[in-house]
């Protein structure tokens, strides 16, 4: 057996092992021998590329809203009667990515200026520091409005649903609070910031729901 | 213990996750995809060489996953059902931008972009371990059809016969164009390191 004929058996050889001739051209030849030795160290070696990285978190974010949306996620905060009935299309739906940027840029420009305002709030013991006092209200005040502007949308389009939406947004509004109550309590605590920004993203796709609802 | 905390603190089985996300619980669902993101995500990365196609692809994947898990009955492994699924996933997608699987008969005559051969010529040879991130990057590189069997052979560790079944091809066809793949990598490989030897 010559190169030329060991090497055309080569896709059949690496798989149902080698004949007393291919061994013996094997055996005597550098070249198919390197050949053999570099094929298999590069089959070997593929293993180690089967995980390599993990997809982006928009991926969960996209998958989480596509569930609730077709009410195979049934959560109690949010409900399964959120899946949109006869949707069509209206003039807001494209806030809906705008409002959830804003939503969650807003909580982490929140939640990163809480631990200095906590540790403020220590130092002046009795007295809530007038920056954070502020910031509260602007915040209560600016979610209160964003929520009704998104509620009279609801309305204007299904008032059967408005209810619906707002016992949703007053459940994610009472679970962000909570959570921003526990991430405040221990600020190095990275699991209870995940969770603030979690609480976020579960608002934010309450808006992106109620928004799509008009989407035909 | 907040209600939040609890939330995220409470760990479930992968078995009780199933169940519960049958029951439409969406911290069972977030589990469940955050056991198996990685694998399926790279699978779709190594077959398509595109991130942002593998991110979609990973997204449909889970979510056929999730609109039948009320279906997932446990005789097969959960991973191993959710993994064929992704593959399907990965080479439906493939079929639609028409990426045929080249027939043998072709492959043998396309020699554009078959590895050249000198059979019997004298070879420097890759020796001893391969850098991972040149093999990823020559894997990458490959053309898709060569690129869908080897992954799905040398990366996934699929048999020729599954292969043939799940691309549409014959065995032979499925063999020949994996070898293909296997010279076509050595030759990048050997490249990239000269290269890199002939740098200061």
């Amino acid at each position: 057996m010559n190169c030329t004929e060991f090497q055309e058996l080569l896709p059949q050889e690496f798989e149902g092992g080698r004949t007393a001739e291919q061994e013996l051209h094997l055996r005597s030849c550098p070249v198919c021998s390197g050949l053999v030795t570099d094929l298999e160290l590069i089959a070997s070696e593929a293993r180690q590329l089967q995980e390599v990285a993990d997809p982006s978190p928009r991926v969960w974010a996209a998958i989480e809203i596509a569930l609730r949306q077709e009410g195979i996620i049934r959560d109690a905060q949010l409900g399964p009667s959120l899946v949109p009935g006869r949707p069509r299309r209206w003039s807001m739906a494209w806030l809906a990515p705008v409002a959830a940027l804003v939503l969650v840029a807003f909580g982490i420009v929140i939640y990163q200026r809480g631990p200095a305002d906590s540790r403020l709030s220590v130092k002046q013991d009795t007295q809530a520091p007038p920056a954070l006092t502020k910031l509260q209200t602007e915040k209560k005040t600016s979610t209160a409005n964003e929520d009704e502007q998104l509620l009279a949308a609801v309305a204007s389009r299904s008032p059967a649903m408005q209810a619906q939406y707002a016992s949703n947004l007053q459940n994610v509004n009472a679970y962000i609070k909570d959570a921003e109550e526990s991430a405040q309590a221990d600020p190095n605590d990275e699991e209870a910031q995940q969770i603030v920004m979690d609480a976020y993203e579960q608002r934010a796709t309450v808006y992106e729901m109620a928004l799509d609802r008009s989407l035909p | 213990m907040t209600d939040a905390r609890k939330l995220q603190g409470d760990k479930l089985s992968e078995a009780e996750a199933i169940e519960r996300a049958k029951q439409g619980d969406a911290e069972a669902f977030q589990l469940l995809y955050g056991l198996h993101k990685r694998r399926v995500y790279s699978l779709c990365l190594r077959m398509t060489a595109n991130t942002a196609e593998a991110e979609d692809l990973t997204q449909e994947a889970f979510l056929q996953l999730f609109r039948k898990i009320a279906t997932f009955r446990g005789e097969s492994a959960f991973s191993t059902w959710l993994h064929r699924m992704a593959v399907n996933v990965v080479l439906m997608q493939l079929r639609k931008k028409s990426l045929p699987v080249v027939p043998l008969e072709e492959t043998l005559e396309n020699e554009e972009e078959a590895p050249k051969k000198e059979l019997g010529a004298q070879d420097p040879v890759l020796s001893g371990s391969i850098d991972r991130l040149r093999l990823q990057r020559a894997v990458d590189a490959l053309p898709p059809g060569y690129r869908r069997i080897f992954v799905l052979h040398d990366v996934e560790g699929y048999e020729h016969n599954e292969i043939a079944a799940m691309v549409g091809c014959s065995i032979g066809n499925s063999k020949s164009q994996l070898h293909k793949a296997r010279m076509k990598l050595r030759e990048s490989l050997k490249t990239s390191r000269a290269e890199k030897a002939a740098k200061p």
